[in-house]
């Protein structure tokens, strides 16, 4: 079964446009999108794309840089993101550091180039500082947008914000009673990548309800599911992903914050990500958590799907797969490019774990 | 420390004494070699290598008599210091590993324990040795503590994340934003000095010694000193000829990044720098007929410095100073021993590592202006993505707008797996006919 029409993502653009609002082209992963809503920036996310040849990128990022940063890089230097007034590339890793900063210093594209620093921990000072940061980045948006926000203006942000999050959160909650493979249900999930805060929760809403398809359950853990047909692979395999530990999934599930100042709430709910490489999670914890969640949704094994050459991800598969291990669930790890769909050696190791865990 | 250890480590301390003394007999004895294109190395090195194998030696029966820290390379250890802590950097050791050709052995333990081959060649061989225990340094003592400071890349919390889980010991993360702009803004200042504050407690109680401030501003003082010597040392390579060539500089690193803070630093530094005084008073240049003055980008090729040195100054080329060994000089005039948490914070968010793209090159232009220098060697290093993302777009600014050959060389700074002899050879012979 399918899920009925979403605006596509040039038609979740041309809506955020004819509203009014300017787009933001937003790198992975962490960022707060209330924050640019309500400073009247709409934000579409940038994974890649996938189908974008590596070709302008490559002339200034070495063969050895992830798809996302090559690839996004040549998408922004073919004009793909002019529509786009900011382009904010939070520093998630060493490679997107490096892309931020060519950009700003090198590209320097007809968009303002903005930058976040996340901090790796969560301790108070972290806190201080994550407030400190984004009120930074405010200004610079106020800057670009010719004004702060009203209060009216971060009611709003934040009260449709929050609502999507939670709606994306009861997907995942809900995940057993919706009708649809996992393609379909992470299509949904995406879709949050670009739709306004109000048609995702209208996406999610026309999710079918019913029984999910039945499968040997897997967690999927990595940075972003494609190619999407990744999923047709699992299905036909016999494996369904009952939980992820996603970039572009499970990891952006903010929890609530009750702070009454909303760059402190923004903070908060950024601090509470869940477990994430990136966020400087104590691996040992990391595959607590993993495990906890798989146990929870009857996953019998985890695959991590790593885009090549991305280091945060690569340096825990190790210890993943000793404490996983440990903990009763077989771990598979595969590597992949972002272009041209999956290929024979990573869909027939996909199938042999799955055969494994059967 | 056991009477039994004391002993060793007497003895063994002897020895290298030994040791030094008959390598700067032989030193002062040998016959100069017409055929070599290059001078005699530094005498001083040879001091150098006995101060970094005791330390290396100390670190074998340290435990247990003192505190432990496995730390980055451009971690803010005054404090550690400070506490009497015994410092052990494993980038050093992995990069001794990588002089002494024994970085893909290791790296090839760690990768069959699944790390990728495509994570740093440091941390491999790290992990290599420590999964094989394997080190020519004959042990390294397992840590009380471990110090992470990300103002060099984000690898080192990856990494240290896997020590923490290995060796079940507190890790203490100093976070430093990347600093895009020209300086560091009020609110990353606050965030390392608060940091730096918060850190003394978790020291102390791994320590299980009290911390004193007093100590800390002496540690500071002796830091900023040898740093400020190490800047002068560098400089000094603005000389025609240069006393030195940064494979030189890359070779005594060792003491400002693992043994700054001591006295005895601040002493080799004096005495290396003294050296190369006397050097240029007696016009004595590194390379004997330096005619190309070149600027070297990033990590050296540690497992190929020797012959890549001497392959240069066969043609004539001195590699006369590097942006990678400024790194541990340039900040010296930020360290105030009068205000020592806040000047650290800002010493330790400035690192080049942590700044921009556009900094770097702006570093790297002033370079070219103030050493004399006739191109520029940007080696492209497989695993250290934070240092070489970007210099595809700074070559092509320093040949457009500053007019100097630049070659980006491929390679890895411990792996010789990624570096092909044969093309590296042709690049760097049509790079030197360029500059002629
Ligand atoms: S794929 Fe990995 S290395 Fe690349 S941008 Fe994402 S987190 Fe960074
Ligand atoms: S990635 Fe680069 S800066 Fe980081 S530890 Fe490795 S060599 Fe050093």
């Amino acid at each position: 079964m399918t899920v009925t029409h979403r605006p596509s993502r040039s038609e979740a653009i041309a809506r955020a446009e004819a509203r009014g609002q300017r787009i933001a082209a937003v790198l992975p992963y962490h960022y707060p999108r209330a924050l640019l809503r309500a400073h009247g920036f709409h934000p579409v996310e940038v994974w890649g794309p996938p189908g974008v040849p590596r070709d302008e990128g490559g002339r200034h990022f070495q063969a050895y840089t992830c798809d996302i940063v090559v690839r996004a890089t040549s998408f922004l230097l073919r004009g793909g993101l002019e529509r786009a007034g900011v382009l904010l590339v939070p520093h998630t890793c060493d490679a997107l550091q490096g892309m931020g900063s060519v950009a700003g210093d090198f590209l320097q594209p007809s968009q303002h180039v903005l930058t976040l620093y996340l901090p790796r921990a969560g301790r108070p000072t972290d806190r201080e500082y994550l407030v400190a940061e984004l009120r930074r980045l405010s200004d610079r948006l106020a800057g670009i947008a010719g004004g702060r926000p009203t209060d009216a203006g971060w009611a709003d942000a934040l009260a449709a914000e929050e609502a999507a999050d939670e709606t994306l959160a009861a997907l995942y909650r809900d995940r057993e009673a919706l009708a649809v493979g996992d393609r379909e249900f992470y299509e949904v999930v995406r879709s949050r990548e670009y739709l306004a805060a109000e048609e995702f929760v209208e996406a999610a809403a026309a999710v079918p309800r019913g029984t999910a398809p039945s499968g040997i359950g897997l967690l999927l853990s990595g940075i972003v599911p494609e190619p999407m047909s990744l999923f047709d692979h699992l299905a036909e395999a016999g494996a369904r992903v009952v939980a992820d530990d996603l970039a572009a999934g499970a990891r952006r599930l903010y929890p609530p914050s009750d702070a009454a100042d909303p760059i402190e709430r923004l903070a908060d709910r950024l601090l509470g990500s869940p477990p994430d490489p990136t966020r400087g999670t104590p691996i040992a914890a990391r595959a607590a958590a993993l495990a906890g969640r798989m146990a929870a949704a009857g996953a019998k094994g985890m695959l991590i799907y790593d885009v090549a050459f991305c280091e945060p991800e690569l340096f825990d598969v190790p210890l993943l797969r000793r404490h996983l291990g440990d903990a009763g669930y077989p771990v598979a790890h595969v590597e992949v490019e972002l272009g041209g769909e999956l290929g024979h050696r990573v869909i027939t190791r996909i199938e042999a774990f799955v055969e494994t865990l059967a | 420390m056991t009477m039994g250890h004391r002993l060793r480590l007497g003895a063994g301390s002897a020895a290298l004494r030994v040791q030094r003394w008959r390598a700067e007999r032989r030193y002062d004895r040998r016959a100069p070699d017409p055929g070599s294109p290059l001078n005699p190395p530094l005498r001083s090195t040879i001091r150098m290598r006995e101060m970094m194998s005791r330390h290396y030696l100390a670190g074998r029966s340290v435990s247990g008599s003192r505190p432990v820290a496995w730390v980055t390379s451009g971690a803010p250890t005054e404090i550690l210091k400070a506490l009497g802590y015994h410092l052990v950097y494993p980038e050093n050791h992995a990069a001794l590993c990588g002089a002494r050709r024994r970085a893909e052995a290791l790296s090839s333990a760690a990768e069959d324990a699944g790390y990728s081959r495509d994570l740093c060649s440091y941390a491999r061989t790290d992990l290599g040795s420590l999964l094989s225990g394997d080190t020519p340094v004959g042990s390294l003592p397992p840590p009380d503590l471990l110090l992470c400071c990300t103002n060099i890349c984000q690898t080192v919390l990856y990494w240290y994340r896997v020590l923490a889980d290995h060796f079940g010991c507190p890790l203490v993360l100093v976070d430093t934003p990347f600093l895009y702009g020209d300086a560091a803004e009020p609110h990353q200042v606050d965030f390392v000095r608060r940091q730096l504050e918060d850190m003394v407690p978790a020291a102390e109680a791994a320590a299980g010694r009290e911390f004193s401030l007093d100590g800390f501003t002496a540690v500071v003082a002796r830091a900023k000193q040898a740093s400020d010597l190490w800047l002068e040392i560098l400089e000094r390579a603005r000389h025609r000829p240069s006393p030195l060539t940064a494979f030189d500089s890359f070779v005594n690193l060792g003491p400002i990044v693992d043994l700054r803070g001591d006295q005895a630093t601040v002493a080799f530094y004096e005495s290396l720098l003294a050296e190369l005084d006397e050097r240029i008073a007696r016009g004595v240049g590194a390379v004997k007929d330096e005619r190309l003055r070149v600027l070297w980008d990033n990590l050296p090729i540690w497992y190929r410095i020797g012959p890549l040195s001497r392959w240069l100054a066969e043609r004539g080329v001195n590699v006369v100073a590097s942006t990678y060994t400024h790194a541990w000089g340039e900040l010296a005039e930020m360290m105030d021993p009068a205000e020592p948490f806040e000047a650290m914070a800002r010493v330790y968010l400035h690192p080049i590592l942590n700044r921009s793209t556009g900094h770097k090159l702006a570093a790297m232009r002033r370079m070219v202006e103030e050493f004399s220098i006739d191109g520029v060697i940007l080696h492209s290093d497989r695993s250290c993505k934070p240092y070489s993302l970007g210099q595809i777009d700074q070559r092509d600014r320093l040949v457009a707008d500053v007019g100097v050959p630049a070659l980006l060389l491929e390679a890895d700074h411990n792996d010789p797996r990624s570096y092909a002899e044969e093309q590296a050879t042709t690049r760097l012979e049509a790079f030197v006919e360029m500059m002629s």
